[in-house]
């Protein structure tokens, strides 16, 4: 496992030769060894298309390359810090919450839109998301960033999982969501219970959640 | 009956089998199964709760969480402690509580001075019944012990909540130091006695005698 938590906010990383990091440009705390860091010019893996495509998409965070041999320290903005190994599935997240992941991880951007037309649309705005949103997808770990602890919820079929859209973070696994709303009269009266829209996630997968209703 | 757990320190989680707790609004992070959510009015006191906590300005706006399955709360990754009430009386500022099992009754009453201190108001929030309920805090709370004879003396800043029979007085560390502007930051302080529980967090809310 290339990522460990040493504690809520930080990860130390182990860095080999051959093999490269991607982290969040800026978010190195401290390192061992002989470790180069590289802004990446293209944000991320991928050809011309795919940069062109998150720069299009505002899924541009600016990453960098970590390689050498050593062990390296991340951690950004004293958000805290939550490890996920992929094992073939697909993570979907914001990539300013992205903090570090394995060169393993093939990155790519996907259109809300393609999941479920407008109302995909309309779901990537309610939980701010905007129209587009990153993929990691393959073997490896990724560290995400949350304000609060992270806590997973699993998904299975059959039980589906509501989640308020301010405290969604991730999710991974084969799992589909969709905006599903409890607009009541109380609602239009001003007299709401505060949770009128939530993302319902089906299927078979793990959802990770925020402990506090705030973005990063 | 509800169960509350906790889930890392910032998150509550409550089983629910189709019964009901009450919620701050919109604290819900997360939920599986199936749930409804519906304001209450008045701090879920109905129309006596509305006019008193406008008059008294202990403000509280709650859900009711009704289901089956779990559901998650949180709120602005505060730490959460959670207090198990059998038959008495929990007091604790409307911003500071979470969830309380529907069962509880929640009210207001009058703290007087000691309130004003924390720069809460002169009233609280009482809630007293059998059940679990979840307060807030900055940073993880301590709970601490009032004996008969073991008197406890508390800062207003980092006060959260007390329960139990207590009676409160308040202390004055002032001497003439803090007169000519070089006290030592502890002129007030509320003193505990009788025998319950308070809950102190590891951080001081700014209050009107915190800086002398």
């Amino acid at each position: 496992m290339a990522f460990r938590e040493i504690n809520a906010k930080m990860i130390e990383a182990t860095v080999v030769p051959g093999r490269r990091l991607f982290s969040r440009r800026g978010a190195m705390l401290a390192y061992r060894g002989e470790v180069s860091f590289t802004p990446n010019l293209t944000s991320g893996p991928g050809g011309v298309m795919s940069v062109l495509g998150r720069r299009i998409a505002g899924e541009a965070a600016p990453l960098m390359t970590v390689e050498g041999s050593g062990t390296v320290y991340f951690g950004h903005g004293g958000h805290h810090v939550h490890v996920v190994r992929l094992t073939g599935d697909t993570l979907y997240v914001e990539a300013d919450r992205l903090l570090a992941f394995e060169d393993t991880l093939e990155q790519g951007t996907v259109f809300l839109g393609a999941q479920g037309g407008v109302r995909g649309l309309v779901r990537g705005q309610a939980t701010g998301q905007g129209l587009f949103t990153t993929t990691l997808t393959g073997h490896g770990t990724v560290a995400v960033m949350a304000h609060g602890g992270v806590f997973e919820v699993p998904v299975r079929p059959q039980r589906p999982v509501h989640v308020d859209p301010q405290a969604y973070v991730a999710h991974h696994g084969d799992v589909r969501n969709r905006l599903s709303t409890a607009v009541g009269w109380r609602e239009l009266v001003g007299r709401g219970s505060g949770e009128a829209f939530q993302l319902e996630l089906s299927g078979t997968g793990v959802v990770l959640v925020q402990a506090s209703e705030e973005k990063l | 009956m509800a169960t509350f757990r906790l889930h890392s320190g910032k998150v509550l989680a409550v089983d629910l089998t189709g019964d009901a707790v009450t919620a701050r609004n919109g604290s819900m992070v997360a939920y599986d199964g199936r749930m409804t959510f519906k304001r209450l009015t008045g701090g879920g006191e109905g129309l006596r709760g509305v006019v008193t906590r406008r008059l008294t300005g202990e403000q509280m706006t709650v859900m009711e969480v009704r289901g089956e399955g779990t559901c998650w709360f949180a709120d602005r990754a505060s730490e959460i402690n959670l207090v198990r009430l059998t038959g008495d009386t929990l007091y604790v500022e409307a911003d500071s509580l979470l969830a309380a099992d529907a069962g509880l009754r929640t009210g207001t009453t009058f703290t007087g001075l000691r309130g004003a201190s924390q720069g809460n108001g002169l009233f609280t929030t009482t809630v007293r019944g059998h059940g679990q309920a979840a307060i807030l805090s900055d940073g993880p709370a301590v709970v601490l012990r009032v004996a008969p004879h073991a008197p406890l003396v508390v800062d207003p800043g980092a006060y959260v909540a007390h329960q139990g029979s207590l009676r409160q007085s308040f202390q004055s560390g002032a001497t003439f130091r803090t007169l000519i502007g070089e006290g030592g930051g502890e002129a007030v302080q509320i003193r505990f006695e009788g025998d319950g529980l308070v809950y102190v967090q590891p951080s001081e809310r700014t209050t009107v005698a915190g800086d002398v």
